[in-house]
């Protein structure tokens, strides 16, 4: 079995008193895109930062590809492109130098024609990278951020907020790179508080709450938790019936409309309707709609 | 190797009109100083000044002291003058100061997450301070040996390379001590305005206490903490070789900061 992409195994942190992250564990499998989801200070970025080995755990390691982060620093770097949540380049620099620079800073070479490929597709161009930085916008700061992070090929891509900053039609070319760098072999593994992003892009995800890990699963099995919103309408005046099936909750009852929550199987809601359906809405749940509860600091039933 | 390389050449392109800059304006002073000792020499100010000055105050001068009062004196000047010492430490702080500006404006962690590490971070400032540190000696040196080649009259007094070179050593002895004590500092912080104003300010105050154990006995005890202590360029004029233990001193509070700097960053959370 191949070694996992990442491995955070007991992951603590304190800065001083402050608990950043507490036992935290799981895997990112390799050719995964990953969702790591948070509110602002749930600890994404110092998880990512541990990864980086820019921060060290107070307790546990992390492994990149079976690498210790910690101790086998370099190795572990050489296999990971890293776009920062708040990129630092030099404002008098111009976007090709600073491109260059950064190349320079691998071992090994840069693709040029790959590079290129991403700055076309980010619509970069030839006199945008020779402006200096301090002439950019924050998109394009972000979009030459993705491109230094995308551009060593790296088989791990870290991104913390990958399209924060970027209009829809960027996000939109930013989800398509990352589903090209998987169809190329590559692990993603991104954090995000946009959780529409991560439903769309992910194919796990985990979620910290105030340093801790509440959830890891895939973003299927979280919609799976996530109650449909049903709205039945009918031609005729009907009765509620006298029980319903498991999983279902009513909102309203009136005589030609019902409105239920159903989780789980519909089946059984279905079997029991009288004949004079006119219509039956299926409202699909979204991740937000599950993650919400436990953004919401409660401890989800 | 490559990364760090890397690394050094971005720095050095950075620093590089500074570094240019400081040595050109530097050697041009130095220039302009051997043209300031011909003109005093040809008008005889020398012998006049010598002569008006009482003998108590030749007496409380020293030797040393008085070569001021000569060609080889004001030529030397320009590797002690307050406003050099001024000018070299200050490219020396920038320097040693960049991992903290790097930490501040984030650029840290794109080159972080890359093959390099953290020590690479304090050989690259190490390495630029060295290229600094000799280049702007470098032309000031230029700079007196274009004036003494060109335009002074041949019956100029001679002053030697090696008084020259031991003067520039000298300098670049108080370089290294403060390049040290400024990469500890950058090291601690995560804001280059702090280092950098630190070291400011305890290089002036470092200065000022020196001073004042030079002229005022009681302070003469207290004044072995600063580093301009073991600065004393003036007996070099009369061709007294520089003091070895003076040196070592400088250039161990240097290496001392360099080891604890790559000590505490290699440590840090970044």
């Amino acid at each position: 079995m191949a070694l996992p992409a990442i491995q955070l195994e007991s992951l603590s942190k304190r800065f001083g008193t402050v608990v950043a992250l507490e036992d935290v564990s799981f895997d990112v499998q390799p050719g995964e895109i990953f969702g790591f989801l948070g509110l602002n200070g749930a600890g994404k970025t110092t998880t990512i930062r541990i990864l980086l080995d820019l921060v060290r755990a107070s307790r546990g390691r992390a492994l990149v590809f079976g690498a210790d982060c910690r101790r086998d620093g370099v190795e572990v770097r050489a296999k990971i492109g890293y776009l920062p949540g708040e990129v630092g380049f030099y404002g008098d620099m111009t976007g090709n130098d600073t491109l260059d620079v950064l190349a320079r800073l691998n071992h090994h070479r840069i693709d040029a024609q790959w590079r290129d490929w991403l700055l076309e597709r980010l619509r970069l161009g030839r006199a945008d990278l020779h402006r200096r930085i301090r002439e950019y916008s924050t998109g394009m700061k972000r979009k030459l951020g993705i491109v230094q992070a995308f551009q060593s090929e790296a088989p791990l891509l870290i991104l913390d907020e990958p399209t924060d900053g970027l209009d829809p039609l960027m996000q939109d070319v930013v989800y398509e790179l990352i589903g090209e760098v998987r169809r190329r072999g590559r692990t993603v593994f991104m954090s995000s508080h946009i959780l529409p992003e991560v439903e769309r892009v992910c194919d796990r995800i985990a979620l910290l709450r105030r340093g801790t890990l509440a959830l890891v699963s895939t973003v299927e099995d979280v919609r799976r938790l996530a109650a449909r919103a049903v709205r039945i309408d009918f031609d005729a005046d009907v009765d509620a019936p006298p029980s319903w099936p498991p999983g279902v909750d009513v909102i309203e009852i009136a005589p030609r409309v019902w409105r239920v929550r159903v989780v789980g199987p519909l089946g059984p809601l279905l079997a029991r309707l009288p004949p004079s359906v006119h219509d039956v809405d299926i409202h699909e749940p979204h991740l937000e709609d599950v993650l919400r509860r436990y953004y919401d600091d409660r401890e989800p039933s | 190797m490559r990364a760090t390389g890397g690394l050094i050449a971005h720095s050095l392109r950075r620093f590089a009109p500074m570094i240019l800059g400081v040595g050109v304006l530097l050697g041009a002073f130095e220039f302009l100083l051997t043209q300031v000792a011909a003109f005093l020499l040809r008008h005889s100010y020398f012998s006049q000044l010598a002569t008006l000055m009482p003998d108590f105050m030749r007496a409380l001068m020293g030797p040393a002291q008085l070569a001021f009062m000569s060609f080889g004196g004001i030529v030397a000047f320009g590797y002690f003058h307050p406003m050099v010492i001024v000018a070299v430490v200050t490219v020396t702080v920038s320097i040693a100061t960049e991992t903290a500006a790097e930490v501040e404006m984030r650029f840290v962690d794109l080159t972080l997450a890359r093959e390099l590490r953290r020590r690479d971070v304090i050989l690259r400032t190490l390495t630029v301070f060295v290229v600094a540190m000799t280049t702007v000696l470098g032309l000031m040196l230029v700079g007196t040996a274009t004036g003494l080649a060109c335009c002074v009259p041949a019956d100029t007094p001679h002053i030697s390379w090696r008084v020259l070179l031991s003067l520039a050593l000298s300098l670049a002895t108080l370089m290294v001590c403060w390049c040290g004590v400024a990469l500890a500092a950058a090291t601690m912080v995560r804001r280059r305005a702090v280092a950098s104003g630190a070291v400011g300010i305890a290089a002036l105050a470092a200065y000022l206490l020196d001073y004042l154990g030079r002229v005022w006995d009681p302070a003469r005890t207290i004044s072995r903490v600063s580093p301009f202590h073991y600065f004393d360029p003036a007996p070099l004029i009369t061709g007294t070789p520089l003091d070895t233990w003076d040196a070592a001193v400088l250039v161990t509070i240097g290496a001392v900061g360099a080891i604890v700097g790559a000590v505490v960053f290699a440590r840090r959370d970044i």
